[in-house]
């Protein structure tokens, strides 16, 4: 078990995913499926401005965890000293990426005028700052780091369709539109969803190194888990794809009602993946 | 409730390291038993580090931290000056952070005959 730093880390680490990979999934989902969300569109900014909030919130408390990793104390959090000399490294460049980022994607949604664009790049620079830090940009070239921002963006593109397909898919009123959403969705996930499976296979292999690696290590172990996690996901989006949304489109409300249903469960199971992951990022070593 | 409990699975799997060490050779080595208490301590890491805390344990005695001093800079080496507290075993508990913004940790012990 690690210590009560490293629990802590874990948990700020899964409530930055979260807030990361769900403004940025919001913004992306609203540019990309403009028409399918339109009817939602103040819901989805007000949601992005919280997930954005929160992975501010989250960022800072992050690094003042890393403070108290430093002294090995509570002291270590608030300690300037510790904070400056953390500022410093790769860790302060990441969180400035942070912060910059989810300030753009807050404004880009609170002002129009500013434009879809600049939220864009606020969600860029926010899961950029993930390539910055951590066991990839120790041992990666350049491309690999490319290759987690392609990973990244690919996940948050899955989980940002979630929220507007739940709501659009819990009110009859708005089957039609559910429907072109997730036809929608399911037609770019063929595409999108493999690239970031291979990106996350790729990244994954260049980490653990052998196949020995993934059973002998405690690292490879909960890498394992994750993959198992993630198969059901796809599943669960398999059947989401190809049984409820044709249905809905032929204008199945009772289809509706389960995808909504099979999107609530979708959720939970990608919590405990990014929960997985948060722990493989935050307190397990590489297999050496 | 499940998710808790899947948490604490995962938390229970992550006996790793929460650091990196990657401290190469210490003076006293770790586990040396030695004659007299030395007038100091010192540490040789692989990449360069900024030590943030040195704790020093003897015996049953509650730990000291150990003056830093002017060793406040990122480095391979640092030595540092040691109150002997007499015969028995003395425990260093270090901490720090690599130049990569990893936070490192490790101790060893010696022993005072």
């Amino acid at each position: 078990m690690p210590d009560i730093w490293g629990q802590a880390a874990i948990l700020t680490k899964l409530l930055l995913y979260v807030g990361a990979l769900g403004a940025s999934g919001l913004v992306i989902v609203q540019i990309a499926f403009a028409t399918a969300t339109s009817s939602l569109t103040q819901r989805l900014r007000r949601q992005a401005i919280a997930l954005a909030g929160l992975a501010l919130v989250a960022s800072l408390l992050g690094f003042m965890l890393r403070g108290a990793a430093l002294t090995g104390g509570a002291d270590g959090m608030t300690d300037p000293e510790m904070l400056g000399l953390l500022w410093q490294t790769p860790v302060g460049e990441a969180l400035l990426y942070r912060l910059a980022g989810g300030a753009l994607i807050i404004v880009g949604s609170l002002i129009s005028r500013f434009g879809h664009w600049g939220t864009l790049v606020g969600c860029v620079l926010l899961l950029w700052s993930f390539a910055q830090i951590g066991h990839l940009a120790d041992i990666g070239p350049f491309y690999v780091r490319l290759l987690l921002l392609l990973h990244l963006l690919g996940v948050a593109f899955w989980i940002g369709v979630l929220p507007p397909l739940h709501r659009l898919s819990r009110t009859p009123d708005h089957l039609s539109q559910a429907a072109q959403l997730g036809h929608q969705f399911g037609q770019a996930a063929m595409i999108i969803v493999p690239a970031l499976l291979l990106a996350g296979l790729v990244i994954g292999w260049l980490l653990t190194g052998t196949l020995a690696a993934l059973i002998s290590t405690g690292y490879g172990q909960v890498l394992m888990i994750k993959l198992a996690l993630v198969a059901v996901v796809l599943i669960l989006a398999a059947a989401n794809k190809l049984h409820f949304v044709p249905k809905m489109q032929a204008g199945d409300a009772n289809a509706a009602r389960h995808l909504a249903r099979s999107i609530q469960i979708e959720t939970a199971v990608i919590l405990v993946v990014l929960a997985a992951t948060a722990t493989l990022t935050s307190v397990l070593s590489l297999p050496s | 409730m499940k998710y808790f409990a899947l948490f604490a699975l995962l938390a229970s799997l992550a006996s790793g390291a929460f650091a990196h060490s990657r401290v190469d050779t210490t003076t006293p080595e770790n586990g040396a038993v030695i004659a007299e208490v030395p007038a100091g301590i010192s540490f040789n890491f692989a990449d360069d580090i900024r030590l943030t805390r040195v704790e020093m344990t003897h015996a049953d005695h509650p730990s000291v931290q150990l003056d830093l001093g002017d060793q406040k800079s990122f480095d391979r080496s640092f030595t540092l000056p040691l109150t002997g507290m007499g015969v028995g075993i003395y425990r260093i508990e270090w901490r720090g952070l690599g130049i990569d913004g990893h936070a490192m940790q490790g101790e060893f012990t010696f022993t005072v005959e």
